[in-house]
């Protein structure tokens, strides 16, 4: 049922364009468009000069083939409808943003540019599990290769392309988890407010992701790519065709990132509830705000370093040659710029999600909600000065390994100041086990392992025997999978009441739990064992040494998917049968838990008033 | 507080306390002893200084973090110990309800702060001795050539012979210049611990003494294409003796 | 903040949901959850092989050419058993091992009649190249020389040699790889090129260079081999294109306790 619009404009005799649009129109249009682009670059484009060192030909046609995909994909979808309408000196009416933000308008409202925080909220969550579905796939793949030895069931290109394309579409799954699916669905509740700062940029950023997973995809039916997730040139400029693949999907995404991290932080800065002072703000909106503002500094750089890579393919260009005058350490520190501040844009929502479930699990406040702001705080002022850490071998600036070791082992100290409020917290708590609670000590075994280990890799001489090892592999397998997937999963069952109106099935997720932490474990335990012995990363065979260690790994890796599977089934379960669930049902004093099930179209009857921290629990508090 | 201010003078004798404070201790050399056996052992013998190095500082970070960690299982595992309570409604709220200890904040961050530079100092002492080994003079200088996907080496100092074998004198320092003729490898003598990228265009340096005779292991430890997983190597470390009749056999001069 | 004070969302949280079914469908309730979820494990896992079994399958070339026995040798390590190899280098894949039209990359220079091979441990293995393609100067200079054959010679279009000038290479057969072999194999020849003149209008030149060469297998292992004379022009450092997809100028190479 669509709402009917009032058109001011003369020619409002058929059916508005922006009805019209859905994702279905968008991919017409963007496979018409890409398919027209790649005819016309095939067509017009001048052949490869002769004799020219690089042939470009082939990669200016993909790259314009995928752009053409990309304006296609957002112009079907709708995105363009608001921007052409204020160029033509006009806005959007009321009745049309309320039909952009679905109202009455049902299942519907998920499949097109719909502007509701909330709809974009669940939309998030399904492209996350569909990402984390591919990209576990691919994880599966790799570990089955890596069964025996001797490798060789997949052939080492196919290898390397999937190892490469697990590796940045987990990177990118990771990074859209938590502020995906909760800070655009929860975060706007419960801070209090009615929607996002900038409605339809949030449905930009969620349709700009759908549009870049295309490009990516495509990858593997171009020659897939040679390089690991982190696309190292010089190497990248030999890829085949699928390294366009690539730097398509991380441009497009880089734009989602920034545009996202634009609304979450003007929204959390300008549209709290009266009376939400900053001391006032639960930790899980500071996790949130820390991770989108660490990603808008930093995913420029990861753009601008992808262009200079598209044009050393596509323009003859010698950015990364050091034939043409240019450098490979030049793509190293770009990278890197971007990729270590990346890694706590990961974490920190996560350990934040589990700070804020906290106080509801054990029933007292939070323990120094300041000293986990200056740790959030902490950690992103300093991860912005440790990148080089990732180039202590490189021979790059020998003379700057000191100095980065030390802001490197610096960074545990904001990174230790979150663990002592996690284990203030459960200190003398009244603990209600949930799975959500029992992810907290989930957590801190496994950043504790993962902290440590990278104690180990940030000290100079010590990297020189584990960098570019298993080693490191199962480290940030540990930080990221075991902290971040973990607080993820946590987050998940704990608003899924709020996000579907049911309970994700008990028993289910207890198992899968109890599989994916085990499983995860012992599988990465084993890789920090051949990584000491010596295995390097990204290798499809191996030696004989190595063999047991890596059995165990894939032995664990099936546990792992299995358990993965069973939260699948869980949450389509829970979804359609679950238990329905009451407004408040872990009784929590945040504010998202005092708006009824399913959340009406503007949150609130009346903005909340807020007097006090959301903490307040314990005998004395009332 | 003023709940807090009461309790003050009796709060270490409180159970909970002493029992977590029993775990800490436990935990915390249980995961010193444990850790270090872990990260060693897989690391097997160290063909040089460097990676003796490596292995002690590793297992000395490892004993720096096991107080933290400990105090983190500890308070973990404690709370843990209660009667635990499932179902669909919270349990009663907690008695416990301080929200903030300035104290226990200040000792947790000073304490960590302590260890965090005691690890800093001692791992640039290592560094330290290591990059001696680059600045010495007498080494012996051997140029690595790394190609997709295959190592090669000039012995400059033996008649700039070339080999694809990587014999080395045992306890004599040897300076390695290492270069790329295509896209980025890295140098990496497992058992001696030391790496460095090849880059191509540019000359990168590493150095070690070996100190133990025997074949070790190099690989290339960054990733470079279609046959990375095979660019290996044999490392062959000698005696004197045995590296002079290998350096003449291959036409190198002594 | 408000609490739960809703005596009736209350009631649905006590005991579990199935006293909200009638006695007679629980059972089929238990079990749509738990066959749900095994399913999903199933399907998920189902779609991993299936997926899997269909990029494994992709290989360019998974044919294996195993040694033929000829005799025995004498060695510097003694009496061994010898065997022999026969294989080719040609400028396109056109020859017939890629399939008729010359597979999906025609103009790759391929070696055949396939690009992977095996050999007995502990023995002396002789290949014999017939190399059809012409050449220029090889850029890394070390692989114009014979490395790790039996005297570290070759033989060259009959006359023995341990080099060739580096400005006459066409392309070089380099067994190198080790990854889990537990013995070092390392042998690479330069394969002489056949020079412009030589090459005809179309086909394959009726001359092209034969190198011969004989080396000693260690213990089994898996090895392989690559061309170390770049040529995939138009990519960086030209080591890509061709250079880089196995089963061109790329194989594997297993020594195999016979």
């Amino acid at each position: 049922m669509t709402t009917v619009m009032n058109h001011k404009s003369p020619t409002a005799s058929h059916r508005p364009i922006m009805e019209r649009l859905n994702v279905v129109t968008a991919l017409v249009l963007g496979i018409a468009l890409a398919v027209i682009s790649y005819y016309l670059a095939s067509k017009f484009l001048p052949e490869n000069t002769e004799g020219s060192v690089m042939k470009t030909r082939h990669d200016q046609i993909i790259l314009i083939a995928m752009f053409g995909w990309f304006i296609g994909f957002m112009t079907g979808i709708g995105a363009l409808v608001a921007p052409v309408r204020w160029l033509m000196g006009k806005d959007l009416s009321h009745d049309e943003n309320m039909y952009l933000a679905g109202k009455d308008a049902g299942t519907a409202r998920y499949f097109r540019y719909t502007t509701d925080h909330k709809v974009v909220g669940i939309q998030y969550l399904v492209i996350t599990m569909v990402i984390f579905g591919v990209g576990g796939i691919l994880a599966m793949l790799i570990r089955t290769n890596l069964g025996h030895a001797e490798g060789g069931w997949l052939h080492p290109q196919a290898y390397n392309a999937v190892v490469g394309i697990h590796g940045i579409i987990m990177i990118v799954g990771t990074i859209i988890m938590i502020t995906g699916p909760f800070g655009n669905f929860i975060m706007p509740i419960m801070i209090g407010a009615r929607d996002m700062a900038f409605p339809r940029l949030n449905a930009l950023s969620f349709w700009l992701i759908v549009a870049a997973l295309a490009p990516i995809l495509s990858s593997f039916f171009l020659g897939g790519i040679t390089t690991g997730w982190s696309a190292y040139n010089p190497l990248a400029t030999q890829s085949p065709g699928g390294m366009d693949g690539y730097i398509m999907f991380i441009c497009i995404f880089a734009i989602s990132t920034m545009v996202a991290g634009a609304n979450i932080t003007t929204t959390v800065v300008r549209m709290r509830a009266k009376g939400m002072t900053w001391t006032r703000t639960p930790i899980f909106i500071y996790g949130t705000v820390a991770s989108v503002a660490l990603a808008l500094p930093a995913f420029p750089v990861f753009f601008l370093s992808q262009v200079m890579s598209a044009m050393d393919r596509a323009a003859g260009t010698t950015f990364y040659d050091t034939r043409g005058g240019g450098s490979g350490w030049l793509y190293e520190n770009l990278f890197w710029l971007m990729g270590h501040p990346e890694v706590y844009v990961i974490l920190i929502p996560a350990v934040a999600a589990l700070m804020e479930m906290a106080p509801v699990f054990t029933r007292r406040p939070l323990f120094s909600f300041k000293i986990a702001v200056m740790g959030i705080a902490g950690i992103c002022g300093l991860s912005i000065l440790v990148w080089a850490h990732h180039m202590y071998v490189t021979g790059w600036a020998p003379l700057l390994n000191a100095p980065f070791m030390l802001t490197t082992e610096l960074i545990s100290i904001p990174t230790g100041m979150l663990f002592l409020v996690l284990v203030g917290t459960v200190w003398r708590g009244r603990l209600w086990m949930t799975v959500p609670t029992a992810s907290i000590f989930a957590l801190l075994l496994n950043f504790m392992i993962g902290g440590i280990t990278g104690i180990y890799l940030s000290d100079v001489p010590a990297d020189a025997a584990l960098h570019g090892s298993m080693f490191v592999t199962a480290h940030f397998h540990y930080t990221l999978m075991g902290a971040g997937l973990t607080g993820a999963i946590a987050a998940l069952i704990f608003w899924f009441p709020k996000m579907t109106g049911r309970m994700i099935d008990k028993q289910l997720s207890w198992i899968s739990f109890w599989l994916v932490q085990i499983g995860f474990n012992v599988a990465f335990m084993g890789m920090f064992m051949v990584g000491l012995a010596g295995q390097p990363r990204r290798v499809e065979a191996y030696a004989e040494l190595f063999t047991r260690g890596n059995q165990i790994t894939t032995g664990a890796a099936f546990v792992i998917m299995t358990g993965m599977l069973v939260l699948l089934w869980a949450v389509i379960y829970s979804w359609r049968n679950g238990q329905k669930a009451p407004m408040n049902p872990w009784q929590s004093k945040t504010l998202e838990w005092s708006v009824p099930n399913p959340v009406p179209l503007e949150n609130f009857e009346t903005l909340p008033i807020v007097t006090s921290d959301p903490y307040g629990y314990g005998k004395a508090q009332s | 507080m003023s709940d807090l201010q009461t309790k003050k003078p009796q709060w270490w004798k409180s159970k909970d306390v002493k029992i977590t404070a029993a775990l800490w201790v436990v935990l915390s050399v249980f995961i010193g002893v444990i850790g270090g056996i872990v990260n060693s052992r897989p690391m097997g013998q160290p063909a040089s200084e460097t990676m003796a190095n490596t292995i002690h500082i590793m297992k000395l970070f490892t004993w720096v973090s096991a107080p933290v960690a400990g105090l983190v299982a500890a308070i973990a595992i404690k709370s843990l110990m209660q009667k635990m309570h499932f179902g669909d409604n919270p349990p009663a709220e907690a008695d416990h309800q301080i929200s903030d200890s300035p104290k226990a904040t200040a000792l947790w961050l000073i304490v960590s702060a302590l260890l965090c530079l005691f690890a800093l100092v001692f791992g640039m002492v290592v560094f330290q001795r290591d990059n001696n080994t680059l600045l010495d003079v007498h080494a012996a200088d051997v140029n690595v050539t790394g190609q997709q996907w295959a190592w090669n080496f000039d012995y400059i100092d033996n008649g700039k012979f070339q080999s694809e074998d990587l014999y080395l004198p045992v306890n004599k320092p040897v300076h390695f210049h290492v270069t790329s003729l295509d896209v980025v490898h890295s140098f990496w003598i497992v058992q001696m611990g030391i790496k460095v990228d090849a880059n191509p265009g540019y000359i990168t340096e590493t150095a070690v003494t070996p100190t133990k005779i025997g074949v070790y292991d190099l690989r290339c430890a960054e990733l470079c294409g279609l046959l990375h997983a095979y660019m290996q190597k044999k490392v062959h470390v000698v005696s004197q003796q045995d590296y002079n009749n290998w350096v003449t056999s291959h036409g190198g001069t002594i | 903040m408000r609490t739960l004070v809703n005596n009736e969302n209350r009631s649905n949280l006590n005991g579990n949901a199935l006293s909200h079914f009638p006695n007679n469908i629980v059972g089929g309730f238990m079990n749509k959850r738990i066959l749900g979820a095994f399913l999903t494990v199933a399907l998920g896992a189902g779609t991993i092989v299936g997926i899997g079994s269909y990029v494994a399958a992709a290989k360019n070339d998974s044919r294996v050419l195993a040694a033929t026995p000829a005799g025995t040798l004498q060695t510097p390590q003694g009496n061994l058993p010898h065997y022999t190899l026969d294989m080719s280098v040609y400028p396109d894949s056109m020859f017939g091992g890629h399939g008729k039209d010359g597979g999906p990359h025609p103009d790759y220079v391929s070696y055949g009649p396939v690009t992977n091979f095996s050999v007995p441990a502990h023995s002396a293995v002789t290949i014999t190249v017939h190399q059809y393609d012409s050449g220029e100067t090889i850029t890394n200079p070390f692989f114009a020389k014979a490395h790790g054959t039996m005297d570290g010679t070759m033989t060259v279009n009959g006359v023995k040699m341990s080099e060739v000038s580096p400005k006459t290479v066409g392309h070089t057969f380099t067994l190198h790889g080790l990854a889990n072999g537990k013995d070092q194999l390392f042998v690479s020849v330069p394969l002489l090129y056949v020079p412009e003149e030589e090459q005809p209008e179309s086909g394959y030149t009726k001359t092209p260079s034969v190198t011969t060469f004989t080396f000693i297998t260690g213990g089994e292992g898996e090895y392989v081999w690559n061309c170390e004379f770049p040529c995939g022009d138009g990519t960086y450092a030209r080591f890509g294109a061709v250079m880089s997809t196995m089963g061109y100028m790329s194989g594997h190479f297993n020594v195999v306790n016979a």
